[in-house]
C-alpha cells in the first residue's frame, strides 16, 4: 500500500512541480491529438452533413461500415498505416513512419468515423422543420449545409470533443507508428505504457493524473454542451 | 399570364401509400386559393409539392410554364414563399431570420435591413424586429414566418393551414397580412384548410382534396365507406346513388339540393331519412343546418326558408334528396 502511496505522492509532485518531460509529453500528447480532430472534422463533419441529408443508394450499407468502423481496433489501423509507410510498403518513401505526422494520420483515421456518425445523429436529431424552412427559403447544397451545421453547432461541438478524447488516449497505433521517440513522438499513453515497464512507475502514474484530468475537462465541456 | 401550377398524372407515395394521386390540375396566377379537405387529406403534402420541398415519384409539375426536372434553379426557388403549419424560426432575432431568408435569396447585404423592415410592416409587426425569435406568441410567430416568406417578394405564397390553433384576434391578422400581400397585382396565393367559412371568405376559388384526390364535389357532406349495388353503405346508413362506380370509396352530397321538411315528402326522391335538427348557423347570406340522421348532414337553406319551416333546435326533421345530388368517387 505504502508503494502505492508513496508513488501516488511523487507523481503529484512531477505535476505540481512543472516537471519538464512531463509537460513536454503532455504537449506532443495534445497537439498531435488535436492536428488529428482538425484533419478528422475538416472531412467527417461535411461528409456527415451531407450523409443525413441526402438519400441515396447504399446509404444503409455506408451507415453500418460507419458503425463497424467505430469499433476498429486500433492496433488493426497501426497496422494497416504500418504496412503502407514502411520502407517497404507502398508510400514508405514518404518517410512518415515513426514521425507524428503517422500517428496523426492514424488518430484522424481512428476518430473520422466516430465523429461523421455523431454530425450525422446530431443533424437526425435537429428539428425535423430545420431543413425544409431552410430549402424553402431558398438555401442550396452549400449552403443549407453551412445552415444546418450553425443550427446544430452545439451538437457537432460535442462530436470534436468526443473524437479529440478518442485521440487522446488512444495507444496501439501510436505506438506501433510514432515509435514512442521522446520529444518527437512520445505521447502520454505510449509514456504511460513505456514508462511503467520500465518500472517507472511515478512517471506513469504522473501522466496517467494528467489523462484522466483531460478527459474530466473533456467529459465537464461535453455535459456543458449538451446543456446547451 | 401563364397559370402558376400545371400538374399532370402526379403520383407520391410514401411508405407503400398513396398520399397524393392527381391526374390534372392547374392552378392560375393571380388568385387566392383555398385547399380544401379533411386531416389526412394531403394538403400539406401538396403544398409541400407546390414548394417543392417534397418531390414527386411520378408525374410533372410546370411553374408558371417551365417543366421543373428535380430542383428549382435560384430564380424559380425565388418566386415562391413557403409557411409550414407550424414554424420554424432559427435560433436569433426576428429581423435576423428575415435577413437570412433575404441572403439565402442573394440579397445584397446593403439591403437586408430596409426590406426586413419593410415586411414586418406588412404584417404589421415591425416593433417585434429585435425581439429574439424562441419569445413569439403562436400568432406572432405565424405572422413573422409570413413576413419571411414575403421579404424576397415571391410571386406565389403558399401557406399550410395559416389559421389552425390560433385565436380569433389573431386569425383576423393573419387574415389582413394574407390579404394585403394576395391584393398585389398578379401575386398568387395557396393556403390550405380544413375550415370552409375561412376558405369562402378569403379565396377567390377552392380545391376540394379527399384521400389524396382532387374532387370538385363539396365537401361539407363528405362520407366514406363502400359501394354496394346501387347503394354507398357509410357504416351508419346506405345513400342511393345512380353511379355504378364500385371501387367508390367516398361520398359527397350538394347541400344545396337536400330539402328540409317536418314530414316526409311523398315524390321521387330516392334518399328520404328521419332526423333532428342539432345546429343553426348563419352561413354569409344564407343559414347552415346540422341535421344528425345517422350521419351527421348539413344542408343549405335560405332565411325565408328557415322563417316559414318555423324550425327549432332538437326539432324532428326529414331530409330528402335525389340520387343526382351525391358524388361517388
Amino acid at each position: 500500500m505504502s508503494y502505492f502511496v508513496d508513488s501516488l505522492l511523487a507523481a503529484v509532485n512531477l505535476i505540481v512541480s512543472f516537471d519538464a518531460d512531463i509537460y513536454r509529453i503532455v504537449l506532443t500528447s495534445v497537439s498531435i491529438s488535436i492536428s488529428a480532430t482538425l484533419c478528422a472534422a475538416l472531412l467527417a463533419i461535411p461528409a456527415g452533413v451531407s450523409m443525413a441529408l441526402n438519400r441515396f443508394t447504399g446509404k444503409a450499407t455506408l451507415q453500418h461500415l460507419l458503425n463497424t468502423l467505430m469499433s476498429m481496433p486500433t492496433v488493426v489501423i497501426g497496422l494497416l498505416l504500418y504496412g503502407l509507410f514502411s520502407r517497404l510498403g507502398p508510400l514508405g518513401h514518404w518517410g512518415l513512419l515513426y514521425t507524428p505526422t503517422a500517428v496523426i494520420i492514424a488518430e484522424a483515421i481512428l476518430i473520422f468515423p466516430i465523429m461523421m456518425n455523431l454530425t450525422i445523429t446530431a443533424v437526425n436529431s435537429a428539428d425535423p422543420r430545420l431543413v425544409p424552412t431552410l430549402i424553402s427559403l431558398g438555401a442550396r447544397s452549400y449552403s443549407l449545409t453551412l445552415h444546418v451545421i450553425r443550427a446544430t453547432r452545439f451538437a457537432i461541438l460535442a462530436a470534436l470533443v468526443t473524437g479529440f478524447g478518442r485521440a487522446i488516449g488512444e495507444v496501439g497505433a501510436a505506438m506501433m507508428l510514432g515509435g514512442n521517440i521522446q520529444g518527437f513522438t512520445r505521447t502520454m499513453t505510449t509514456a504511460i505504457a513505456l514508462e511503467t515497464s520500465k518500472g517507472e512507475f511515478e512517471l506513469g502514474l504522473a501522466l496517467g493524473l494528467l489523462l484522466l484530468i483531460i478527459a474530466f475537462s473533456l467529459n465537464f465541456a461535453l455535459s456543458w454542451l449538451n446543456r446547451s | 399570364m401563364k397559370p402558376a401550377y400545371e400538374l399532370s398524372n402526379i403520383k407520391l407515395e410514401q411508405q407503400h401509400k398513396t398520399i397524393l394521386n392527381i391526374s390534372q390540375l392547374t392552378i392560375a396566377s393571380g388568385k387566392c386559393i383555398a385547399l380544401l379537405g379533411e386531416n389526412g387529406a394531403g394538403k400539406t403534402s401538396l403544398i409541400n409539392l407546390l414548394a417543392f420541398t417534397t418531390q414527386t415519384n411520378y408525374g410533372s409539375i410546370h411553374l408558371f410554364g417551365e417543366k421543373i426536372q428535380s430542383k428549382l434553379n435560384k430564380k424559380q426557388r425565388r418566386r415562391i414563399g413557403l409557411v409550414h403549419q407550424q414554424p420554424f424560426l432559427l435560433p436569433g432575432t426576428v429581423a435576423d431570420n428575415i435577413e437570412l431568408a433575404l441572403t439565402l435569396q442573394g440579397v445584397a447585404h446593403s439591403e437586408l435591413s430596409d426590406l426586413a423592415q419593410q415586411a414586418l410592416k406588412q404584417v404589421n409587426l415591425v416593433e417585434l424586429a429585435d425581439q429574439p425569435a424562441n419569445t413569439l406568441s403562436g400568432g406572432e410567430l405565424k405572422r413573422v414566418a409570413i413576413a419571411r416568406a414575403i421579404a424576397y417578394q415571391p410571386d406565389i405564397l403558399l401557406l399550410d393551414e395559416p389559421f389552425s390553433h390560433l385565436d380569433q384576434r389573431h386569425i383576423q391578422q393573419l387574415e389582413q397580412s394574407i390579404s394585403h400581400f394576395a391584393q398585389q397585382t398578379d401575386k398568387t396565393v395557396i393556403f390550405s384548410t380544413h375550415d370552409r367559412l375561412q376558405a369562402l371568405a378569403l379565396a377567390d376559388t377552392t380545391i376540394n382534396l379527399v384521400a389524396g384526390k382532387i374532387t370538385a364535389a363539396p365537401l361539407l357532406n363528405l362520407y366514406h365507406g363502400k359501394f354496394k349495388h346501387h347503394f354507398f353503405d357509410t357504416g351508419k346508413m346506405e345513400i342511393h346513388v345512380t353511379s355504378e362506380l364500385t371501387n367508390a370509396q367516398h361520398l359527397a352530397v350538394d347541400p344545396n339540393q337536400i330539402i328540409v321538411s317536418p314530414q316526409p315528402l311523398k315524390s321521387s326522391m330516392r334518399n328520404s331519412f328521419p332526423g333532428r335538427l342539432s345546429l343553426i348557423s348563419e352561413e354569409g347570406h344564407a343559414i347552415r343546418l346540422a341535421i344528425e340522421c345517422g350521419e351527421r348532414f348539413h344542408v343549405i337553406i335560405s332565411p325565408e326558408a328557415l322563417a316559414s319551416l318555423k324550425l327549432s333546435l332538437g326539432d324532428a326533421v326529414w331530409l330528402s334528396f335525389k340520387s343526382t345530388a351525391v358524388t361517388i368517387f
